[in-house]
């Protein structure tokens, strides 16, 4: 019973964490550049921000990782969580 | 019934169209887009109901598999050897990936509905169109009126079932 | 391979083109400059998107939206 709690603290921990992280990604975002882009990328990277997923993310942009990960810093998406 | 399914363009492109499109979801947990899928899709229309999908956890990507990519090559060449309209590699990666991996798959394409009926190397792949899905979710009670709902669908996607296509569900329409 | 079955989808497919040459917006698809044009006549006599798509110089699900949304191509198969 007391594992489940602990369970259960440990998970509105991470759930508050990913949260706050979202919180900043879309603080520091720079989205007159995210809105310039077309609409593959722009769901992409506003996807991104959202989930704060790179493997979907780079997926959803036609990317490899790496290069996804090269547009979200000129986006200025911090990568948090 | 499989839990889950992969879809290839053909469906998703008309589905994200589709304004109760969320009601996949009563008949699947997850639905899988291959790459080779996700690649052709440009619309901000589609894309955006892929990336709500993968947000809330009912979509996920599925990657290629070298097995099966080989398969599905191998598919789309001994299709152009025939009559019927050839299957190419997006719907070929859906057939094999939904026989070895037991997943329906979900297309609307022609060359690869015709594969499922004539190559017994495909006989056991659940393949469903819009059509069967909108029906089973009558069945199941999502949805008032098959007939209905698919003159809505008809309606939103511009996609049209033949007489020949809406025989088996007679009694429903 | 089933023959039958075979020869069925040939006629299903058969039939498809013509519901699609039947509801065609053809005088849309006669007043697009030739990129377009091909496009969309390949696309109504084959149903391939893909294709037609290449030909049109777009996306697979850009050309579907164009093809049924503006030239008014019904999609069968």
């Amino acid at each position: 019973m007391e594992a489940m709690g602990e369970l259960s603290a440990k998970l509105r921990e991470w759930i508050e964490y990913f949260e706050e992280a979202r919180e900043v990604r879309r603080r520091f975002a720079n989205w007159e550049f995210i809105k310039s882009q077309p609409p593959k990328l722009r769901v992409a990277l506003e996807y991104f921000i959202e989930v704060g997923d790179l493997y979907n993310a780079a997926k959803l942009a036609g990317m490899s990782v790496e290069e996804f990960n090269e547009l979200r810093i000129k986006a200025g998406i911090p990568s948090v969580g | 019934m499989s839990a889950s399914a992969v879809a290839d363009t053909s469906f998703l492109i008309d589905w994200a169209r589709y304004s109760r499109s969320k009601l996949l979801f009563k008949l699947f947990d997850v639905v899988f887009i291959p790459e080779s899928v996700l690649a052709e899709l440009r619309s901000e229309r589609t894309l955006t109901w892929v990336a709500q999908g993968l947000e809330e956890g009912k979509l996920a990507v599925l990657p290629e598999l070298p097995d099966a990519s080989r398969e599905a090559l191998q598919l789309v060449a001994r299709s152009r050897r025939l009559p019927v309209r050839p299957v190419d590699y997006p719907e070929a990666y859906c057939l094999v990936v939904g026989r070895e991996l037991g997943y329906a798959v979900l297309t609307e394409n022609g060359g690869a509905l015709a594969v499922r009926d004539y190559d017994p190397n495909f006989a056991s792949v659940e393949v469903l169109r819009a059509l069967d899905i909108l029906y089973r979710l009558w069945k199941l009670g999502h949805v008032e009126s098959f007939r209905r709902e698919l003159e809505v669908y008809e309606r939103e996607t511009k996609r049209l079932y033949t007489a020949r296509d809406l025989a088996k569900y007679g009694d429903a329409l | 391979m089933d023959e039958r079955k075979l020869r069925e989808w040939v006629e299903r497919l058969r039939e498809a083109r013509e519901v699609r040459r039947r509801f065609a917006n053809w005088e849309f698809i006669k007043s697009q400059p030739p990129k377009l044009r091909i496009a969309l006549e390949y696309f109504v006599e084959t149903g391939d998107f893909r294709t037609a798509a290449a030909l049109a110089g777009m996306g697979a699900d850009e050309f579907v939206d164009f093809a049924r949304l503006e030239a008014g191509i019904p999609l069968v198969y």
